[in-house]
């Protein structure tokens, strides 16, 4: 999309009447129409709006029905504000690219830094797998990403950083690939660090239906606090587990040196 | 051709067995079927001699090959990504610039002050290229990468086309790149445009010109 029109007629002057309804201004806005309706935003997304619009912390004690049933973390609901009225307002993200997804009694899973608004006939919950938000329902949400999102259909394996999330997929897990550090080569590489790693031995594999979102570059966003999870056994990532997870401190690696991966594969 | 542009900053590849392709490490995005990416100890193609050459050059850009049969998706660091077909001719680039290429170019180091002496050292200082760049030669496709979009520019005998140093990204057929100077008294008092250095490059070929005066 172009924000500037066809070459020599200048920028486009949009006017309430002219912005779209729920859909993108530019690849780096996205308008949202109120019609007394409710949307859940991250806080400071927004950047401008026409009308009346109310924006409310989601502490406040008019939402907490709302809240209870569409808002499932309720460690980090600081972090979001419900924006109610009519009107039409301007969501971005440091010129990131912003795309809106509809969900038709589906779910979908997407790194917390990405998302930026939601409809409350969604439902928010934390993904079992830390940093992620999975949402469920109908309705439609709007996401920032580095890059253009390209969507894949599994089998897949991708990049950790270019993993924006996926929906339906069933089996989201880990796939390492080392096969040059076996043989004797490998040995001597495992053993000198020489030659070095080439990044891409650890992958996310997905199988099964559903699809998979990239974004077109390895720059992560910053991660927006999920929220903290319940201190109990059998919880992946609480942080009863996290002391053990992570990089051991301490023993500093030589350079060229393969790190945890060596641990990983046992060598 | 073996790399097909799927937006302005990821382009996807086909590897099929018995033909490689070489890539900056860590620049996979994702990959569908069975491919290997190991990390290329030699930092590119040639012997122990083109190795050692290429670290001197300080053009030894960690590389991985890419082997096995599949799809493979390439970007790195939100860089806009271009591919660029070579029939036979040779590209200029900074091996940092460099997201991926086909395993039929050949990989050479080029000393700067071998086009123009003195005065092409200065110009890889000026264009931040330092005294040696990375040739790549033969049939094939190349994907490189650029801060801001890429465009083309053409160059015709009649016709030499002035960049700037900052925005020079990479350029191929016969041309000859002379830095040109406009230093004037007004740049010693610091009144200067600005523009003092341009690269200008003349004979017959392509020059690729960034949308961003910002390196890599």
């Amino acid at each position: 999309m172009n924000a500037w029109g066809p070459p020599g007629a200048g920028p486009v002057v949009h006017d309430p009447m002219t912005l779209p309804a729920d859909d993108n201004v530019n690849s780096y806005t996205f308008c949202v129409e109120l019609k007394g309706s409710q949307w859940f935003l991250q806080k400071g997304k927004m950047i401008a709006y026409y009308g009346a619009i109310e924006f409310n912390g989601v502490g406040h004690g008019r939402l907490d029905r709302l809240v209870r049933t569409s808002f499932h973390s309720p460690l980090h609901a600081s972090d979001w504000v419900v924006a109610e009225g009519s009107g039409k307002m301007l969501l971005a993200d440091r010129a990131f690219d912003v795309n809106s997804y509809d969900l038709d009694d589906g779910n979908l899973t997407i790194r917390s830094g990405n998302l930026l608004a939601f409809q409350p006939s969604l439902a928010l919950k934390q993904s079992i797998v830390p940093g992620f938000l999975t949402l469920i329902g109908t309705g439609k949400f709007v996401a920032a990403s580095n890059g253009p999102v390209v969507f894949m259909e599994p089998p897949i394996r991708v990049d950790p950083q270019a993993l924006v999330g996926w929906a339906d997929c069933p089996s989201p897990c880990h796939h390492y690939d080392h096969g040059y550090l076996t043989g004797v080569m490998g040995g001597l590489r495992a053993m000198t660090g020489l030659g070095g790693a080439s990044r891409e031995e650890h992958q996310f594999e997905f199988v099964g239906a559903g699809t998979v979102l990239l974004q077109s570059s390895e720059s992560l966003m910053a991660e927006q606090a999920s929220g903290a999870l319940p201190q109990e056994p059998g919880v992946p990532g609480g942080a009863g587990v996290s002391g053990s997870r992570g990089q051991q401190a301490g023993a500093p690696r030589l350079p060229g040196q393969l790190g945890d991966l060596q641990r990983r594969f046992g060598l | 051709m073996a790399f097909r542009e799927i937006n302005s900053k990821m382009v996807e590849a086909t590897v099929v067995p018995g033909q490689r392709l070489f890539s900056q490490r860590g620049a996979m995005l994702a990959y569908k079927g069975e491919v290997s990416f190991t990390p290329s100890l030699q930092g590119g193609q040639g012997g122990l001699m083109s190795m050692i050459g290429r670290r001197v050059a300080g053009e030894a850009t960690p590389l991985m090959t890419v082997e096995g049969s599949g799809t493979v998706f390439f970007g790195h660091g939100g860089h806009h990504v271009h591919v660029i077909g070579l029939t036979g001719d040779t590209l200029y680039v900074e091996a940092d610039r460099l997201l991926a290429f086909e395993g039929t170019l050949r990989q050479g180091t080029m000393f700067m002050g071998s086009q123009g002496g003195v005065m092409g050292m200065v110009r890889g200082q000026v264009t931040g290229q330092g005294l040696f760049t990375t040739t790549l030669q033969g049939h094939g496709s190349v994907a490189v990468m650029a801060h801001g979009g890429v465009f083309e520019v053409p160059i015709t005998p009649q016709r030499p086309v002035h960049v700037d140093p900052q925005a020079y990204v990479a350029h191929h057929g016969d041309v000859r790149n002379r830095l040109s100077a406009a230093l004037g008294w007004r740049d010693m008092v610091g009144r200067g445009s600005g523009e003092a250095f341009q690269l200008e490059l003349s004979g017959s070929g392509v020059v690729y010109v960034q949308a961003s005066e910002e390196k890599l």
